[in-house]
């Protein structure tokens, strides 16, 4: 499998901080992995630094064999990266159609007019949105509000989706609907790194998992065999457990 | 389309309405249109930047006498249309350098940088005057009647309005919104948020040093304290700040009346004129910060939802 992206000796610090320490692992293409740690261990940091939001300290970041660190968010976007955040992020005083639009305009190769308009109630037909193109963005619940969010990534058709704990909050039926949504999405050739913290989500869908305490990087490899790591569990649950 | 349509056969019959008004009016009245018409457009050029990123620029004067001096300094040298040429020229570059140097700045301290720039350029060619010309002030003669620059000045407005329009249709238009909601989302979709505000920065700066340029002849005399005056400034802001600086007319709607205002205030309070111009701006940032035709549409929408209740 050729890898997709490859992150070597990536660091960052805030201040006297260090959030995320000499992290190395990469991601196949087409494949879902997941980004695993428990709370305060970097992993948002992690795609911050992949989606431009954030600058690395030190470390490389290579998308499909090219270097996208330090690179502006919206030069990484037009390189195929998309992705939601852990604290949903909607555009307030949009219409939820026009959230999608907003993304659809200012990719790669841009949509506008009717032909975004189409495109975009597509895509949120797709997350489960359908026909409520019309409503404020303001006005969906916080559920809706990532759907939408997730259609707005889907717009730009990455190659690389980042998912920060975009399961989080559903109920069992939605978990069920939201996986298989992101399964089929691989199934088109997306490739997705997640963080999540539904353990029974992150084994039914991610082949592979990196899994970071304080910082660091702790394990690497299959999903199964990583999860039953003394190291990861005693993370986890605390020294002592292990 | 039909509404598009039937919107911008009403607007060009008030252009034609509004460029006869000179034939009905003598001198005064003539010179009242003209300096309104300068601020409708100072106002409405101003919101093109401010009103959709909400940085609030005190810059205006600085473009604005650029505008006035270039003129008062190429007038004998070059045809008239092409001082004008010359002059938004030299207002696009200093708004790009300016711009490229400023614009990542946070909310406040470009406030006070805008302020300052205003400033530098009123110091700096008070300073050239001085020790390199050897006088301050400088007559333009020019062979322009009153007349003459208020229709100017009212295509530049048709000009600004129209492009004012035309953004808020256009890509760019809905990258500002996005910006203004939330500038992480902006960028992690794609825009190039340096590259739109500097964009605007610069359409808007260029409009602001012409009315200048179209306004300088009306001087005569002019010096830097004139033209680089920073009540100019103050007003515009407040103008847009009271019709809305982020509605198309609202800029408009602000300016008419407080121009007539403070034309009465400056004749008959001249020595209080500042401080009224101070509270008033405090109390329209308080009272409506979103401007009164924000505020028109709330109350609009709040009525319509009533009928819908009942
Ligand atoms: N912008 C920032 N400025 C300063 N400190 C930060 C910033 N962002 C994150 N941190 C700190 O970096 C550390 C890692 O945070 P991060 O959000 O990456 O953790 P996480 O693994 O995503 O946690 P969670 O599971 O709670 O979302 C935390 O100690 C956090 O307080
Ligand atoms: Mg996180």
């Amino acid at each position: 499998m050729t890898q997709l992206l490859e992150i070597t000796g990536l660091k960052k610090q805030f201040g006297g901080l260090t959030a995320v320490n000499d992290v190395s692992f990469s991601v196949g293409e087409g494949e879902i992995a997941a980004l695993l740690g428990p709370n305060g261990s970097g992993k948002t940091t992690v795609l911050n630094m992949i989606s431009g939001a954030l600058s690395p300290t030190a470390g490389t970041i290579a998308l499909a064999g090219e270097r996208i660190s330090h690179l502006a968010p919206h030069r990484i976007a037009h390189k195929g990266v998309s992705r939601t955040f852990q604290l949903v992020k909607i555009l307030p005083s949009l219409t939820v159609a026009e959230n999608v639009v907003a993304a659809l305009a200012f990719r790669r190769d841009p949509l506008w007019g009717s032909r975004a308009t189409e495109r975009a109630h597509e895509l949120l037909a797709e997350v489960g949105l359908a026909g409520r193109g019309g409503e404020h963005a303001d006005d969906l619940t916080y559920i809706d509000q990532k759907r939408m969010e997730l259609a707005r990534a889907l717009a730009a058709e990455p190659r690389l989706l980042l998912l920060d704990e975009w399961l989080s909050g559903l109920n069992p039926t939605e978990l069920r609907v939201g996986i298989d949504l992101i399964v089929s999405l691989r199934d088109r050739g997306m490739t997705i790194l997640l963080v999540e913290h539904i353990m029974e989500a992150v084994r039914a869908l991610c082949s592979r998992a990196v899994v970071m305490n304080v910082g660091n990087k702790i394990a690497e490899g299959p999903t199964a065999e990583v999860l039953a790591d003394p190291v990861v569990i005693s993370a986890y649950l605390g020294e002592g457990h292990a | 389309m039909t509404r598009t349509i039937i919107g911008f056969v009403l607007v060009g019959l008030a252009l034609l309405a509004l460029a006869f008004m000179p034939t009905q009016l003598g001198a005064y009245g003539v010179g009242l249109l003209l300096g309104m018409t300068g601020y409708v457009t100072l106002a409405s050029a101003w919101a093109l930047f401010s009103g959709p990123t909400r940085y609030i620029s005190l810059a205006t004067v600085a473009f604005f006498g650029i505008g006035a001096y270039t003129v008062a300094v190429l007038s004998e040298a070059m045809p008239y249309p092409l001082v004008l040429v010359t002059a938004g020229l030299i207002g696009l570059g200093v708004a790009l350098v300016v711009g490229l140097a400023t614009l990542r700045l946070a909310g406040v301290y470009f406030v006070i940088f805008s302020f300052g720039l205003a400033e530098l350029v009123r110091q700096l060619v008070t300073w050239y005057e001085v020790n390199v010309t050897g006088t301050l002030g400088r007559y333009i003669f020019l062979p322009i009647s009153a007349t003459e620059i208020y229709w100017q000045l009212l295509g530049l407005a048709a000009i600004t309005l129209l492009i004012g329009w035309w953004i808020s249709r256009s890509r760019i238009g809905l990258a500002l919104k996005v910006i203004g909601d939330d500038e992480t989302v902006a960028a992690h979709t794609g825009i190039d948020i340096s590259r739109v505000k500097l964009a605007l920065f610069a359409i808007s700066a260029t409009i602001i040093t012409l009315v200048g340029a179209i306004q300088a002849p009306r001087w005569t005399y002019i010096e830097p304290a004139i033209v680089f005056n920073p009540t100019v400034s103050f007003l515009t802001v407040i103008m847009a700040l009271l019709g809305g600086a982020n509605r198309l007319w609202g800029p408009m709607l602000g300016a008419i009346p407080l121009f007539l205002l403070f034309e009465w205030l400056s004749a008959n309070f001249p020595n209080h004129y500042s401080i009224i111009l101070g509270l008033m701006f405090i109390a329209i940032v308080f009272i409506v910060p979103r401007g009164v035709v924000a505020l028109a549409e709330d109350l609009f929408k709040r009525a319509r939802r009533k009928e819908a209740a009942q």
